[in-house]
């Protein structure tokens, strides 16, 4: 069907429904929501990527804004270990979007494209690794990062610690700036980085990664709103929808097998990532 | 480790702040948006008129339609699509609220190594905020 002959408001009602659904499988899959919203919207709705990924950032910036206040206060997400972690992601990821901005739109969309498509087989391929008791090195000692919280599907109390500051460090710059070109909330890479390298306790990882695309797409999102990338029509019921969606996904997280979340996931994101790469390339527009 | 005091305090302060700034944020934007797709009030560049626009890359879509780019949309917040980017601007201040809300019990809780974090964190989001480094396109 000509996108053309649909009428306007269709849209709007369209972005509202597939967002609030992409916010309750976010915050369980603890990604930022905008890995899916940017390929699915770029590829089936009729706007420009430039307009897709400045809603992009803002749809996974309201999420997380949304999902923050419960993670917090159970204990997932911890505001010391994500502190430092997301300053230097929010200054690499207002570099991103400034960078993203000046590319043509086939160069973004076929590289987004093979991102996703990355992306999909990395979660595919990674374990998620359970808490260890690692021993803090001088840096995390020094910035404190350890915590505790409440499993209620396990019905015990886990204690962390973390360690590989400076590594986790460098990957949260590579991530915020990746993040920051494509519109991205990046969660499919921190949680990997809080998780597998700091060696976080996967809940905690989820959750900090939440709150650390809370801050680090601030900064990127100014960048989308003073271009003038940020469409009312198409930003708004895309945050409204992902609010809703994410609070009700928070407030899963303790109880759902992250196991379907996982594999619903991997394919939305396999099907969303080869379209971009298809219109990317030409291949299918 | 126990949560100490400290920490409990501050968590429990960033989450009630975040809390009602995310809230309010939220009742904005949709009482903006009905506004603006009820067509209550004027909008700089018309709904029904987007979809000949909003497939062009956003510099020709500001050469096509005059839409304002870095502040110049303040003076124009009496249409409604403009009265909407304002509402989503405040969602991307929440963050740097809560950030400079810690500050003072951060101090207080003689925190020093993370006071310096939050306030470096206030700068940058400040920084972005103001449009200084972003430049039109």
């Amino acid at each position: 069907m000509d996108a053309a002959a649909i009428p306007w408001w269709i849209w709007p009602i369209a972005l509202f429904l597939v967002s609030f659904a992409i916010g309750i499988v976010a915050v369980l899959a603890g990604v930022g929501g905008g890995v899916l919203f940017v390929p699915i919207v770029g590829s089936l709705f009729p706007f420009h990527v430039d307009f897709v990924r400045g809603a992009g950032l803002l749809f996974a910036l309201a999420g997380t804004l949304s999902a923050g206040p419960p993670l917090l206060r159970g204990g997932m997400a911890s505001l010391r270990l994500v502190m430092p972690l997301a300053l230097v992601g929010s200054i690499a990821s207002f570099a991103g979007a400034l960078v993203g901005l000046a590319l043509a739109s086939e160069v973004v969309n076929t590289a987004l494209g093979v991102l996703i498509v990355g992306i999909a087989i990395l979660i595919w391929r990674s374990r998620a690794a359970d808490a260890p008791n690692v021993a803090a090195d001088h840096l995390g000692a020094l910035l404190r990062l350890e915590g505790e919280y409440h499993d209620p599907a396990a019905g015990l109390r886990i204690d962390w610690r973390t360690h590989r500051t400076l590594l986790g460090l460098g990957s949260f710059a590579a991530i915020g700036f990746i993040g920051g070109i494509f519109g991205l909330g990046a969660g499919f890479a921190n949680v990997p980085a809080l998780n597998l390298l700091m060696s976080a306790p996967l809940k905690v990882a989820v959750g900090s990664s939440g709150l650390v695309i809370s801050v680090i797409n601030s900064s990127a999102a100014w960048v989308y709103i003073h271009r003038g990338a940020v469409l009312p029509l198409i930003a708004v019921p895309s945050i409204l929808g992902v609010m809703l969606g994410s609070r009700i996904g928070a407030r899963m997280l303790g109880t759902t097998p992250a196991s379907v979340v996982r594999r619903l996931v991997i394919v939305v994101m396999l099907v969303a990532g080869l379209r971009a790469l298809a219109k990317g390339t030409g291949l299918w527009s | 480790m126990e949560l100490t005091k400290n920490e409990r305090e501050l968590r429990e302060l960033y989450a009630r702040w975040l809390d009602r700034a995310t809230k309010a944020g939220f009742a904005i934007s949709l009482a903006a948006f009905l506004l603006y797709v009820g067509g209550v009030v004027p909008a700089f560049v018309p709904p029904a008129e987007l979809p000949r626009y909003w497939a062009l890359p956003v510099d020709r879509f500001i050469a096509a339609t005059g839409a304002p780019q870095q502040w110049a949309w303040l003076p124009l917040l009496g249409y409604s699509d403009v009265l909407n980017l304002a509402a989503v601007a405040l969602l991307a201040l929440v963050t740097p609220l809560c950030y400079a809300r810690l500050l003072p019990l951060l101090a207080a809780q003689r925190e020093w190594l993370q006071l310096v974090l939050a306030c470096a964190q206030v700068l940058v989001l400040v920084i972005a905020a103001s449009g200084l480094l972003a430049g039109a396109g």
